[in-house]
């Protein structure tokens, strides 16, 4: 282990202009010792060679049964270690910041190239992070537990006292603060350190034999002051309890094709699967995704314009760089109706010779990064939301998800936890226990109509192993048809 | 110089203790990781890497904090064991908030045969080449479209675990998986399915012929699929879906945290028929060499056998020491270790022939399970069952029902589970689930 000092350093001054604290301590290496490693790291001919610097504090409160029932704090440290030769690449980390270790990591991704002759490293320059996109004001992470404890306390009570039917209620909140250090084989050297929290209230109401759970949450890389000025935990516990009483007088959904009308709460999970997965670069060029062939072509109605913006202030999903020092954008997606981009890493970019566009992102340094979305959006349209669900005779209104899930092939299905019957143009019951299912590239043509309302959806995105934060946008949207599984 | 993990963990105890924890656990692993993902004949990538990471659970007069770290410094464990005892003192008391008596282990944990060395043995170039060997035999099929990647994997490590309540054990394991994934049809209308086997030992793996052999029939299947009608009928469960699908919702529903928070359907059913009495459920996590086989718990609880259906007759969840104080009975393990639905006589043969019209469950995606109601909704992969014989593949449909009912509508059960995962059941006759297609 080599000395703590640029710990100490960093938690000194821990929200010191965004990683100015790493760019001159370098997780307690000199500039020569990191040029040295990434030259190990080419030695045996790979083309690039990156070191990801993590340390990463997460805390986890509990409040249930009137107590708080549980506190756990995680602390991560570790060095990921990345050669990439061609369009393979080698991967290796650790959890021991010394010379002899890293070196070790980078000899064991250094394997994937087979030459004797090494490739040379760019003089390492120091890049600052050119936008700041996070509230780095009282960090939920460096606050002490008082102020947490009142959060969820209030968020528990609120969802209690809503009703006497609500029996039992979890409330939590999770919060964490991750400093980054990139340093790669072309030179750069970047750092950023990213705030995130969330809080979230689960209910159940119970009424003779039936039990449901509601849920609501809100948080994104935001502070404290997020739970009093944009949304309270009272407001947060109060979704729960509701959500969970309406559900107790829901009824099964009928199953069979219909009209669908997505509200706009949470219904991005939808755009998030069933597009963004697909436009997720690795499977263009390995020509897994339904997509990898449709650039330029029009593959949804031309009232839809979908677009990954990293950069929208707040989000859980934004980021200033992405986990390979790319500086992240709003990357357009499909422009009215036409498939104009995909989201790369680097990687991607070079194999598809696309422009890189800072979508490359993994868990932790124990994961090599991958093309994945930040905060998918499908674009505002000028319809009024009450007009949408007017224009239906017959159909189905979701409102919340327990998730969603794509294949490759584009085909899909989410799970509503609550949604309504559109009878007439109007909400009648409430429905539980529906699968939406599809296949992307229909349900791209079907959506008929746009709303001129947005929302957004907290999610934590999981692909080939690897979990992330994500957003995901969109207005209240008409499905012409699709197919809704219920219980006949 | 190699740490001593078991006296480490030891000494962390230790002085917690002496920083003023009333009790106190440790838990380290120390692990190595090997995975190489092959596609198109080619390396795509190779990981390997070891790591180590500490987990501490703090309790101060009933009040409890727990933390974790990957960075074993001295100085952040210091830090660690400090803020914990510090925290705890700042929570509210939960008198169920204490450590397990002292439970000797009463069998050898060498007999559990947890740890193998052969795949260790095994250079990464072969195991390389096992993969793209794999991977070719599948696309050498004229039916298959591509290959979405093959891979091998393995890891072996060590799990310490030390409390003041005087325990203090430690064991090694051992696992490796091998695996494909494929595409087939044709055009936008393409299906994905793959196969692969995970064992403790690289000599139990199955030949790679015979896994190339499942991928390819299990992709190949679903090609040309249609949607059909929405509709109620019988449905037969293959040995994964079985596993997967009704297993995967019946721990979930049996979970010690979802039953003492009431947030499962099966709360408070100790002791009457929740199933068809043809089922009968068994955890054991003393299967010599089982996937899931474990000596003690996250506690230092000694592993048991229990009986969870007996006959269609709940007997008991599963119960870590916290759920267990709950409830007011004796901890069993915090989740399912090797998990068996005990095979029947019926071949899956003779259960789809006494079908006359159904469907053949072969896979499905999303979540769609609520423990609470036991409601599931899931969309599905299947093949349809016309007079006993299977007819043609079925797709964008979804399947739902009530756990409750599926579990009381068992009505054949297979001679035939799957033995690749810890979770094994046999085919299973459900005689009437909803579809909902067109």
């Amino acid at each position: 282990m080599t000395s703590n000092l640029w710990l100490n350093e960093l938690l000194a001054n821990p929200t010191k202009a965004v990683g100015e604290t790493l760019l001159s301590n370098y997780f307690g290496f000199t500039k020569e010792q990191l040029k040295k490693l990434l030259e190990i790291g080419l030695s045996r001919g790979g083309e690039f060679a990156e070191l990801y610097f993590e340390y990463r504090i997460s805390n986890n409160l509990t409040y249930e049964e009137d107590i708080v029932k549980s506190a756990s704090e995680n602390i991560m440290l570790g060095v990921g270690t990345r050669v990439i030769k061609g369009n393979k690449f080698g991967y290796g980390y650790t959890s021991d910041l010394s010379f002899d270790k890293i070196k070790e990591a980078f000899l064991a991704a250094a394997a994937i190239a087979d030459s004797s002759n090494g490739n040379k490293v760019a003089n390492l320059n120091e890049k600052k992070v050119p936008n700041q996109f996070y509230s780095m004001q009282q960090p939920v992470s460096l606050a002490s537990l008082e102020p947490k404890i009142d959060l969820i306390r209030r968020g528990y009570h609120s969802a209690k006292a809503y009703d006497s039917k609500i029996t039992r209620v979890t409330s939590s909140i999770a919060d964490e603060m991750q400093y980054i250090l990139i340093v790669n084989s072309e030179g750069l050297i970047v750092s950023d350190v990213r705030p995130q929290v969330r809080l979230v209230v689960s209910a159940t109401a119970e009424d003779g034999n039936v039990r449901n759970t509601g849920r609501g949450n809100a948080g994104g890389r935001v502070g404290l002051d997020f739970y009093e000025k944009i949304i309270t935990p009272e407001q947060i516990g109060y979704q729960a309890a509701e959500e969970a009483v309406i559900l107790l007088k829901a009824k099964d959904a009928p199953p069979g094709e219909m009209h669908v009308v997505l509200s706009k709460d949470e219904s991005g999970v939808m755009i998030h699967e069933a597009v963004g997965h697909p436009l997720e670069a690795d499977g263009a060029w390995k020509k897994t995704s339904i997509m990898w062939d449709k650039l330029g072509q029009l593959v949804a109605n031309p009232i839809v314009t979908i677009y990954d913006d990293a950069t929208i202030k707040d989000l859980r999903g934004t980021l200033n760089i992405d986990d390979e020092g790319v500086v992240c954008d709003n990357v357009m997606l499909i422009e009215k109706g036409k498939l104009v981009g995909f989201l790369n890493d680097k990687l991607s970019a070079k194999i598809l010779n696309h422009k890189e566009n800072g979508h490359g992102r993994r868990q932790s340094y124990m994961h090599p990064p991958i093309p994945r979305m930040n905060n998918t959006v499908l674009a505002k349209g000028d319809t009024p939301p009450e007009e949408i669900i007017q224009s239906v005779k017959k159909g189905f209104y979701a409102v919340t998800y327990q998730g969603g899930m794509v294949s490759g092939t584009g085909k899909f299905t989410f799970s509503v936890n609550l949604g309504y019957m559109i009878e007439n143009g109007r909400l009648t019951y409430p429905v539980k226990n529906a699968t939406l299912i599809g296949t992307n590239i229909d349900i791209l043509k079907e959506i008929d109509m746009v709303g001129n309302d947005m929302g957004f959806f907290l999610g934590t995105c999981g692909k080939d192993g690897q979990s992330v934060p994500v957003t995901c946008g969109t207005p209240t949207l008409r499905i012409n048809r699709m197919t809704v599984g219920g219980v006949a | 110089m190699k740490t001593d993990y078991k006296k480490l963990a030891e000494q962390i105890v230790e002085k917690s203790i002496k920083k003023g924890a009333t009790e106190a656990q440790c838990s380290i692993y120390d692990g190595v990781r090997f995975s190489v993902d092959v596609r198109e004949g080619e390396v795509e990538q190779l990981i390997s890497a070891g790591s180590t990471s500490l987990s501490l659970k703090i309790i101060v007069d009933n009040k409890v904090a727990t933390a974790s770290t990957s960075d074993l410094s001295s100085k952040t464990i210091d830090d660690l064991i400090e803020n914990s005892i510090k925290k705890a003192k700042y929570l509210s008391k939960d008198e169920f908030a204490a450590l397990p008596d002292l439970e000797k282990i009463d069998f050898n944990i060498e007999s559990l045969k947890l740890y193998d060395d052969s795949a260790e043995k095994v250079s990464p170039s072969e195991k390389t080449k096992l993969a793209i060997e794999l991977e070719k035999i599948c696309t050498s099929n004229k039916q298959i479209t591509r290959s979405t990647g093959a891979g091998f994997s393995n890891s072996y490590g060590t799990t310490y675990l030390a409390n003041s309540k005087g325990f203090s054990n430690s064991y090694k394991s051992s696992s490796c998986y091998v695996g494909v994934g494929l595409q087939a049809g044709e055009g936008d209308n393409l299906y994905e399915d793959g196969y692969y086997d995970s064992s403790r030992s690289f000599k139990q793996l199955l030949p790679i012929d015979e896994i190339a052999k499942k991928a390819i029939e299990r992709t190949t299947r679903m090609i040309g699929a249609r949607k059909i009608h929405t509709q109620n009928v019988p449905v037969v469960l293959e040995p994964e879906m079985s596993a997967q699908m009704l297993l995967g919702f019946l721990v979930e529903c049996l979970s010690g945290s979802n039953i003492y928070m009431k947030r499962s359907f099966l709360a408070g059913k100790i002791g009457e028929t929740i199933s068809s009495n043809l089922v009968t459920l068994i955890d054991d996590p003393l299967i010599p060499g089982g996937r899931g086989s474990v000596p003690f718990d996250r506690d230092g609880v000694p592993a048991r056998r229990k009986s969870i259906i007996e006959n269609g007759v709940l007997k008991s969840y599963f119960l870590d020491n916290y759920s267990a104080k709950k409830l007011g009975v004796k901890p069993n393990g915090p989740g399912p270790t090797n998990l068996s639905l005990l095979p029947g006589t019926k071949s899956q043969q003779e259960i789809i022939r006494s079908v006359d019209k159904g469907l053949l469950l072969c896979s499905t995606i999303g979540q769609g399970t609520v423990p609470t109601s036991g409601d599931l909704s899931k969309g599905a992969y299947g093949i349809w069952i016309e007079n006993g014989q299977l007819t043609y593949p079925v797709n964008e449909i979804t399947i739902s029902g009530n756990l409750g009912t599926i579990l009381k509508n068992i009505e054949m059960i297979g001679n035939d589970p799957d033995p690749r995962s810890s979770f094994s059941a046999p085919t299973l006759l459900i005689s009437e689930m909803t579809i909902s297609g067109i």
